[in-house]
């Protein structure tokens, strides 16, 4: 190598240096589903206050909110998440296969299966329940407008999706061919199919179309409290699924972006007794027992399966409901 | 009233008072009916009215995340709705005639050959990465001559890698398909042709002010190479005004001037070939003698373009070492070229080739745009050639001068034929005069 070699790489050492010695603030980017933007607002006050305490660095979080599957796709093509934190594990396994992002163990990284809070799915109807409906037998009445996103695209209308199979096959002692024929019956009662949960909301809400929206239980809560008790009630059915959203870090582009450690205490912190007391808040089912009783009010009681009872897990569910040319297709296909 | 009379008449109150509430309850269902039919209905438009804004907020998204594919006399090209991913596909295929006039006019034969046939891949992606690769399939060989990145955050500061063209002379910047001649003038031979490096660049001042300078591996005069000869590296640089601006109406906006140079360690790297219009190698080197010591060119170069006339003008001079055993010496070479054009069809002459105002289609009267061109050029050697024995007057003149007269037909922005005659004199008793008439086929598009 030549001096002036030498001098060159020098300098580029000198000024990586200097780069590196100014620290500002560490800025993560949290991808993740429709209805968590309220939950991750707080929460993302709320863990930077606690990490500018613990380590004196300021971090500024940025949030993405979208259908679970679409959100999954943008972090597949290329989006720049550190962390993702979406509605259902498929959606995480699928960054982990198809973009080699995080390794395939991802869920046994955490507790919980690293789903540090869990949800269920519930019904929003018109104050006063015109239509008179109290389960998932109802939704398939001539008449009723019910409203839910589309499984192809929404993490949320797949667990609805998949709660009303579950009911249908308990109602039909397990006879496959009439729970495809009462989600048949369902989905033909459904005049719109948004992308999101965000989306499917603001169409009952704000649009006034259907007469019930299969919702997550957190959105469900928001809607009525936040956009009015006297317009909307809750109808919690005979039994649902119990949804478990998961999280994890995207380790290659959080080591690249050299944010793996904070990324890491990021998600750490929601299994904490405050981030546990922020999901409550939120509506979201804590996992922690302690914050789990002092809330223990404000969730419903209600028989929940979970998708491996039923499905024997989401990627038995996925190729089977809702990959293309499964039962989802056949059954919209058929509208 | 008789007593059927007043039964009767019983009969029908009773009967009236009874159907009363009955008439009312129907109107009642019929009210409830109808409520029922407007609800349905407006749940209807409503949910049609929310299903066409899905439909136009997933068209919109289609648009923004799509592509369109175009196929026009710009090439053939893929891009992203949102501009940020671009692929394009081109092709630069020249088919030449050489014919060599006179006994000793050229060593080489008469030949039909594809000078150039060289598909091109070019694009950005992510919005601010430009690339470039093009390989060359002609005579019979198959190089690489240009393979880079360029990125273009700022347009005041462009960093360019890979292998690309130094900057140093004005005519070899110039795309081949651009250039008024079939084959590059004498100054040309005293430039790098390739090199693999870094460059920084950029416009400055409104475009007034162009820059470019870089490092590179080190190659010959008109040469390439795909890998080092040494731990030396070479460098290039070069600064380019055009300080009048304001269109075609203002008669100096055409004009660009400055200059370009280099220099590096030119230790074992290959020996320099300086090749005359008809592509003949006029300069041997004696056995036994490399390239040594340092290599230092200066190249001032103008150009002025006004309406359909253009001109070009440059002079390089290089300096060079070479070593013959023990004797190491720096030679200086000099050539200029001043090249003039006129577009007969009154086409806009520029840097760039001229788009016909009609394309060649004698149904419509299209006649494409029609080229004369003519230039006068010199390349000299200093006498230390000879007297330190790195070459000998018999195999290399030291001096030759060329004038070149040619015609181009643009039959419309992709095909070109032209034809030129080419005179070089090399002053020399040994070596005779070449005259060549050259023609070309050539498709190019990028």
């Amino acid at each position: 190598m030549t001096r002036t070699h030498r001098l060159i790489s020098l300098s580029i050492l000198l000024a990586a240096g200097f780069a590196r010695g100014g620290q500002g603030p560490v800025t993560l980017l949290n991808v993740s589903y429709d209805p968590t933007r309220e939950l991750y607002q707080d929460f993302n006050a709320a863990f930077s206050k606690y990490w500018k305490a613990k380590t004196g660095v300021d971090v500024v979080i940025k949030q993405s909110h979208g259908g679970s599957g679409k959100q999954a796709r943008a972090v597949i093509d290329g989006l720049q998440a550190d962390v993702v934190t979406l509605a259902l594990a498929y959606d995480i396994d699928a960054i982990a296969e198809k973009a080699g992002l995080l390794p395939r163990n991802w869920q046994s990284r955490l507790p919980d299966n690293s789903s540090p809070y869990t949800s269920t799915i519930v019904f929003l109807v018109r104050k006063g329940n015109p239509k008179h409906i109290r389960d998932w037998g109802d939704l398939v009445r001539p008449g009723i407008g019910v409203i839910t996103p589309n499984p192809k695209t929404s993490g949320g209308a797949r667990w609805n999706y998949l709660a009303a199979w579950g009911y249908a096959l308990k109602q039909y002692s397990n006879d496959e061919g009439k729970a495809e024929d009462f989600v048949t019956r369902l989905y033909k009662n459904v005049p719109v199919l948004d992308s999101g949960a965000r989306g499917a909301t603001t169409t009952f809400v704000q649009r006034g179309i259907g007469d019930v929206l299969l919702a997550w239980e957190n959105e469900a809560f928001l809607a009525l409290h936040e956009l009015g008790k006297d317009k909307f009630d809750l109808v919690v059915p005979s039994v649902s699924i119990l949804a478990e959203p998961p999280v994890s870090v995207v380790d290659k582009v959080a080591n690249h972006r050299g944010t793996a450690a904070v990324a890491k205490a990021y998600l750490e912190y929601l299994y904490s007794p405050e981030g546990q007391e922020i999901a409550a808040r939120n509506y979201y089912r804590p996992r922690l027992k302690e914050v789990a009783a002092r809330y223990d009010n404000r969730f419903p009681h209600l028989a929940l399966f979970t998708v491996d009872e039923v499905f024997g897990g989401w990627q038995k569910a996925q190729k089977k409901h809702f990959e293309d040319g499964g039962i989802f297709d056949r059954i919209y296909q058929g509208r | 009233m008789s007593q059927h009379s007043r039964r009767f008449g019983l009969t029908a109150l009773l009967t009236a008072m009874l159907s009363a509430p009955v008439w009312a309850q129907s109107t009642d269902e019929k009210v409830q009916e109808l409520q029922q039919k407007v609800e349905a209905l407006d749940q209807r438009v409503k949910a049609d009215e929310r299903n066409k804004e899905l439909k136009d907020d997933a068209a919109a998204d289609e648009a923004k995340n799509g592509a369109a594919v175009t196929a026009d006399t710009s090439g053939f090209k893929i891009r992203s709705n949102d501009g940020n991913f671009v692929l394009k596909i081109g092709a630069d295929l020249q088919v030449d005639n050489r014919s060599f006039e006179g006994a000793g006019s050229s060593s080489l034969p008469d030949t039909i050959l594809l000078r150039r046939v060289r598909p091109t891949f070019s694009g950005t992606i992510y919005k601010y990465v430009d690339f470039f690769f093009r390989p060359d399939f002609g005579q019979g060989q198959t190089v690489i001559y240009d393979a880079y990145l360029e990125l273009k955050y700022f347009s005041a500061a462009n960093l360019r890698v890979g292998k690309f063209k130094p900057p140093e002379g004005l005519e070899r910047l110039q795309s081949d398909d651009d250039t008024s001649f079939i084959e590059r003038g004498l100054p040309t031979l005293l430039v790098p042709s390739r090199d693999i490096g870094y460059q920084l660049s950029g416009n400055l001042l409104k475009r007034r002010v162009y820059y470019a300078a870089g490092v590179f591996n080190g190659v010959p005069d008109n040469g390439l190479a795909d890998t080092a000869a040494s731990d030396h590296r070479s460098y290039s640089g070069r600064l380019f005004l055009t300080p009048f601006q304001g269109g075609s109406e203002n008669p100096l906006s055409g004009l660009g001037f400055g200059v370009g140079g280099g220099g590096g360690n030119v230790d074992k790297i290959a020996l320099p070939s300086y090749k005359s219009f008809g592509q003949n190698t006029f300069v041997t080197f004696a056995s036994g003698v490399v390239a040594a010591g340092h290599r230092t060119t200066l190249a001032p170069h103008a150009y002025y373009y006004f309406g359909p006339f253009g001109v070009l003008s440059e002079y390089t001079l290089t300096e060079e070492g070479f070593q013959k055993g023990a004797v190491r010496r720096d030679i200086a070479f000099r050539a200029w070229q001043v090249a003039a054009s006129y577009i007969l069809t009154g086409e806009h002459k520029s840097f760039t080739s001229p788009t016909p105002r009609k394309a060649f289609d004698l149904r419509n009267g299209g006649w494409g745009a029609w080229e004369v061109a003519a230039r006068v050029g010199d390349f000299s050697a200093e006498r230390g050639l000879y007297s330190y024995g790195f070459a000998t007057p018999a195999q290399s003149p030291r001096h030759a001068r060329e004038w070149v007269g040619g015609v181009n037909w643009y039959l419309n922005r992709l095909l070109r034929i032209s034809v030129d005659y080419g005179n070089t004199n090399f002053a020399s008793a040994s070596r005779a005069s070449e005259r060549v008439v050259l023609a070309r086929f050539q498709i190019n598009f990028i």
